[in-house]
């Protein structure tokens, strides 16, 4: 057993270091600095809704792969922490009048808080057995909410979700008659998880999840904490993932259990990390990209005739890249591209 | 608390976990053997009930009759899935990893294909067989007890034991039993892995194909049902011991008499959240679970 995982571990080291990492930075920042543009150029109403519905997702499968691509796990509970980050600051604004910017905030350090409570004791689990505790705790945080309608005085409403009250034009409010104001929020959201994402990569804490990810053991012998590294970083993508359930609240005035805190919010952020390239800085991005618009499409194009067509191709989708690229699509495309780059730089 | 409402949660609760440990039974054997959490095993179950509910509803064909055709249909399509998706997986990956978390993604997205067509195809209607005859309730010791849960929970414990005895006689249990317990030495021995994989994962879901058929006579039928059972199976096969066939129905059985017995104290919902925070705490605690070995 050990001397065959060995080799594949040397492989494993040699294909992260022949990446070129500029251009994956380059890409980042051409991609998103062509998205600022859209609106400029683009008013259709339907098309920004879309673009604004790739960067939410794509922003909470950053969030997803902060820890879960990083460290090898598989969660599919982060629901909670985009729930609870959802409903702290709608209810901070409805009940008290706090702007939800501010609200965002608070709700991003209570999902921390959950995530570290939750976290501790779970994050030792292997494979399967994590992944289920996270799906448990997160279904009981959706059942419990579903069915309380006053918890000592707070109207969580059940099933019935919660309505941001329409305020208009209001900055203080985060609500906005125009879909182009949410567009750039969420961009630059997106820009600053990508580049979180990128700065923890090089960064102590990310060396020391790709070791946890490689060998817990090992990497605990050579004096790494996998608890505390594990932790802080599953701290960091819960706060992160709070703010993009506050976001989606804000978008839609509106959220309740099933879409905020379901299981299908957590697959979809799973699943976007996972074919686009888990454990890469851009893979949750292009997963967004490719899946997120097969989505629009089904629901824009078949209207409501062919319910849950577009996850049907989620479920092809994730099976073809499970066994044929099992590290996302973004490893074939970037040896593709960086052929093509190559190319261009000998003849420049 | 009046005794007699109490006996009658806890009849309730026994046969209704009886079923629920039924139901988890293949989910264990598939554990136990190919170390694969199958996500998509409530899916497997929704399909069976759909199939015996669409051989009642199109040729009138009585539910339990219906069995005859859903067990041999539900293994064939379990022999299918492993054969030619799962295999492929657990073949590239054999060396490398003992539980592997790819084999949960692969299910996860059958079980996003299954409930979704589903969905597509049968429309989110909540469907029920109607039996032509009555089955009235049994009266045991002044308790009334339903008797298509009584069918279910006795046909539960009859797998339960038919499936531990052939595995421990029968030359086909015995290679099963020895693929779980080291797929390489089996191999060397001459046994043909990836069927006996197939097979396990057939036999996993035949079991479905049974208790679809019998379940159906009671339960609402609808796309979404699976994920609710196959939530419930993964409570109870922890609880039980991942990959113990009488730790299965034994966890079936302490979920079933824990949930009916606390929701007659608490609301239904505290039960539901009561029993999956059991769960996160046995995946803690106890992750080999009551029955298994640690």
């Amino acid at each position: 057993m050990n001397t065959k995982t060995i080799p594949l571990e040397r492989k494993d080291v040699e294909k992260t270091t022949s990446l070129p990492l500029r251009p994956s930075s380059l890409v980042a920042v051409v991609v998103l600095g062509v998205l600022a543009l859209v609106p400029a150029l683009v008013s259709d109403s339907f098309f920004i809704h879309s673009l604004i519905m790739i960067l939410f997702f794509a922003y909470m499968s950053t969030a997803w792969n902060f820890v879960c691509g990083y460290v090898g796990q598989l969660s599919l509970g982060h629901t909670m922490f985009s729930g609870a980050g959802g409903y702290c600051s709608v209810l901070l604004f409805t009940q008290l009048g706090v702007s939800p910017w501010i609200g965002m905030i608070f709700g991003g350090f209570l999902a921390a808080f959950l995530s570290v409570l939750i976290g501790l004791p779970t994050f030792r689990l292997k494979g399967p057995y994590f992944t289920l505790t996270m799906i448990a705790c997160a279904e009981i945080l959706r059942i419990w909410v579903e069915n309380t309608n006053d918890f000592y005085g707070i109207p969580l409403k059940g099933a019935e979700g919660l309505v941001v009250p329409s305020m208009g034009d209001d900055v203080w409010a985060f609500q906005f008659t125009s879909k182009i104001p949410y567009f750039y929020i969420i961009l630059i959201m997106l820009a600053v998880a990508i580049f979180a994402t990128r700065l923890m990569e090089r960064s102590k804490l990310g060396y020391c999840l790709k070791a946890i990810r490689g060998d817990r053991d090992a990497a605990e012998a050579l004096g790494i904490n996998p608890t505390r590294y594990t932790t802080l970083a599953f701290a960091i993508s819960a706060f992160m993932t709070a703010l993009g359930g506050s976001f989606y609240a804000q978008f839609f005035r509106y959220i309740n259990p099933e879409r905020n805190m379901g299981l299908e919010l957590s697959i979809d952020m799973a699943v976007m990390s996972i074919i686009g390239g888990q454990g890469t800085v851009l893979g949750p991005l292009l997963g967004a990209a490719i899946l997120v618009p097969i989505a629009e499409a089904a629901r824009g194009t078949l209207g409501g005739s062919f319910l849950g067509l577009h996850l049907v191709i989620y479920g092809l989708a994730l099976i073809a890249c499970v066994l044929y690229f099992p590290k996302g699509v973004i490893h074939p495309l970037g040896r593709f591209f960086s052929r093509l780059f190559g190319l261009k730089e000998t003849r420049g | 608390m009046d005794f007699f409402i109490l006996s009658f949660a806890v009849t309730n609760g026994l046969l209704l976990g009886g079923i629920y440990g039924g139901v988890a039974l293949g989910l264990s054997l598939i554990f136990g053997v190919l170390r694969v959490v199958n996500f998509a095993h409530g899916s497997f179950l929704m399909l069976s009930l759909y199939i015996s509910f669409w051989l009642w509803s199109i040729f009138g064909l009585d539910p339990y009759l219906s069995a005859l055709i859903n067990i041999p249909a539900m293994f064939m399509l379990g022999f299918a899935v492993q054969a030619l998706i799962i295999s492929p997986l657990i073949k590239r990956e054999s060396a490398l990893v003992v539980e592997p978390l790819s084999a949960l993604l692969l299910t996860a997205g059958i079980f996003l294909v299954l409930d979704n067509a589903a969905l597509m195809a049968f429309g989110p209607d909540v469907r029920a067989v109607q039996t032509s005859y009555y089955m009235p309730s049994l009266m045991l010791g002044g308790i009334p007890v339903n008797s298509q849960r009584l069918i279910g929970a006795v046909a539960a414990v009859i797998v339960a034991a038919a499936l531990s005895w052939w595995l421990r006689t029968s030359h086909l249990g015995r290679s099963i039993r020895a693929t779980a317990q080291n797929r390489d030495a089996a191999a060397m021995s001459g046994i043909n892995v990836p069927f006996v994989y197939a097979v396990t994962f057939g036999i996993g879901c035949g079991i479905l194909g049974l208790f679809g058929a019998l379940m159906s006579t009671f339960i609402p039928i609808s796309p979404s049902i699976g994920l609710s059972f196959g939530i419930k199976s993964f409570i109870v096969v922890v609880l039980g011991g991942l990959g113990s066939i009488p730790g299965c129905i034994i966890g079936g059985i302490v979920i079933g008499v824990f949930e009916a017995v606390a929701s007659q104290f608490v609301t239904a919902t505290s039960a539901a959240i009561g029993s999956l925070a059991l769960f996160v705490l046995i995946l803690i605690f106890r992750p080999a679970g009551i029955m298994g070995r640690a």
